[in-house]
């Protein structure tokens, strides 16, 4: 049983179907990428799973208990919102002091948080003055309060420098090395393919694609290779006999469902010389956008 | 529970809001019967039982909690108190025990500030004043009516969420709609939760000529009043998307 499992979950606000029949899974010591236009239902996924709103149809479960089934949530399962709020008058320190109460997590983790989101020496300001920055550095330590084995960052990125960038995907890969399951939505998604294994991408509340990194940025079409060769055309039509489907970007072939050994080897037999022969990876932008129709 | 109660008041504590109101509270009743005491002769046990229930920690705790409750929303901070407390009836209990508790707290302070101070002030002046037991008497009732306000006071901020008409619709009906509701029809004004069943539990009239509830009825009144809040914002806050 996984970490995390979303099945067949359903979410509608009156006439609008924010979620419609959304299934995946989480898995331990690995970074799953939710990704998805804005409005597509990510946070409201993610809201469903922590039992902030309440499904429609189907489920969203820990380990097959929700949210609200488990005994102590905060020990694990570990949440920062996008629009993680705190009361301004109360300082970080005192903030995370409620949190450890409620969760019943020794005292001494409210320091070793703070130390770990690196905003300890702001821990007795209150949160008022905090930039925005420091507040996700703040819900981040609130997230981190009961050494969870789940993580669920919404928009974790959100306000952060970009130092502060560099140190969130730093924390989320220690995260995930250490055995615990990352599940963490973005827009950013450049920032994402460099920190994610997984992806699930949602669009409209429904389900787009899903699958390992390299399963998602391969596409339907499988590898692609690029080549240039001293006599392209010759080399295009003979990959294209041999069922290759051949695009061209001025003198550079695009060959699609090939490996660069399978193209290597067409040239080979062909006797065209290789000038240059490279993988090419597809962008997670270019996958996203394929994926989800363009829609931004 | 107990954990989710240590967080609530600790929550109570760590806000400047809190100090604030024991502050005020305690000057504005120390205020108040220092200056009748000084100013007015002729005190019977009647008189002087009256002022000791000048404890203004009443009003102030019932606007605290719904100022707490309503805040919640206020400060987008319900989705981190049900991310740490995802029962969320669980989760209002404890606010409502917590507020329960800080009102009776407020108004210990505040009543045996203004008992020590009034009973100074009349015993040199000469003026009747009241012994141990009547003060205690006097005490209990003062607290019993902070921790029902205060819970009460939690039931509307988490009815209503929005601060600012919480607090001033909340204000209306306990200075306006419920005082003039027991003065023309005692008989119904009575019964209500911010006037009428909390005089009861004082025993004490100003509003009206009207016969009172008896402390012990009034007492389940305002009992009936909270547990109603309590349903009604449990399920209100059961049902309630946090989007």
């Amino acid at each position: 049983m996984a970490p995390v499992e979303i099945r067949d979950l359903h979410k509608r606000f009156g006439s609008v179907n924010a979620v419609s029949g959304l299934s995946f899974d989480v898995e331990p010591g690995r970074v799953t990428g939710f990704l998805g236009p804005n409005g597509a239902g990510k946070s409201t996924t993610l809201r469903a799973l922590l039992g902030l709103v309440r499904p429609t149809e189907g489920t969203a479960t820990f380990g097959g208990r929700r949210y609200d089934e488990l005994d102590r949530p905060s020990k694990q399962v570990g949440a920062v919102l996008e629009d993680a709020s705190f009361h301004p008058g109360r300082t970080a320190r005192n903030h995370l002091r409620v949190l450890a109460e409620a969760g019943e997590h020794p005292p001494a983790r409210v320091d070793e948080v703070l130390s770990a989101v690196g905003i300890s020496d702001a821990a007795d300001r209150r949160v008022k003055g905090y930039s925005m920055g420091m507040r996700q550095r703040l819900a981040i330590a609130a997230a981190l309060l009961g050494d969870p084995e789940v993580l669920i960052l919404d928009e974790p990125t959100n306000g952060l420098d970009p130092p502060g960038i560099a140190w969130m995907r730093g924390l989320v890969r220690e995260q995930a090395a250490g055995g615990r399951a990352v599940l963490i939505s973005s827009h950013l998604l450049a920032e994402v393919a460099q920190s994610v294994d997984d992806v699930v991408i949602i669009s409209g509340g429904e389900l787009r694609g899903r699958g390992t990194l390299d399963q998602v940025l391969g596409g339907d079409d499988g590898p692609a290779t690029e080549v240039r060769a001293q006599d392209p055309d010759g080399l295009a039509a003979s990959l294209e006999h041999r069922g290759h489907r051949v695009e061209r970007e001025g003198p550079l072939l695009i060959v699609l469902g090939a490996s660069p050994e399978e193209v290597g080897a067409v040239a080979s037999e062909e006797k065209v010389t290789i000038l240059g022969l490279a993988p090419r990876a597809r962008s997670l932008e270019a996958a996203f956008f394929a994926l989800t129709g363009g829609e931004t | 529970m107990s954990a989710l109660l240590r967080a609530e008041l600790l929550k109570l504590r760590t806000t400047r809001t809190f100090v604030t109101l024991v502050i005020v509270t305690l000057a504005l009743s120390l205020l108040v019967v220092g200056l009748s005491t000084m100013l007015t002769e002729g005190f019977t046990e009647d008189s002087v039982r009256e002022l000791f229930t000048f404890d203004f920690s009443s009003l102030f705790i019932l606007l605290l909690g719904v100022v707490g409750m309503a805040g919640e929303w206020r400060h987008r901070t319900i989705t981190s108190s049900v991310l740490a407390a995802p029962d969320r009836v669980r989760l209002l209990a404890a606010k409502l025990i917590s507020y329960a508790v800080a009102g009776t707290v407020l108004s210990l302070i505040v009543t045996a500030a203004l008992m020590v101070l009034g009973t100074l002030i009349l015993s040199s002046r000469g003026e009747t004043t009241l012994g141990l037991a009547d003060l205690a008497d006097v005490l209990w009732r003062n607290l019993v009516v902070a921790a029902l306000l205060g819970a009460f006071g939690v039931c509307i901020g988490g009815l209503l969420r929005n601060q600012i008409v919480a607090i001033v619709g909340l204000l209306i009906f306990a200075f306006v709609l419920e005082p003039t509701l027991l003065a023309l029809e005692p008989e119904v004004g009575r019964f209500g939760p911010t006037v009428g069943a909390p005089n009861g539990i004082i025993g004490i009239n100003p509003v009206s000529e009207g016969d009172l509830l008896a402390p012990g009825i009034a007492f389940v009144v305002m009992l009936g009043w909270v547990g109603l809040g309590f349903a009604a914002t449990a399920a209100a806050l059961r049902r309630r998307d946090l989007v």
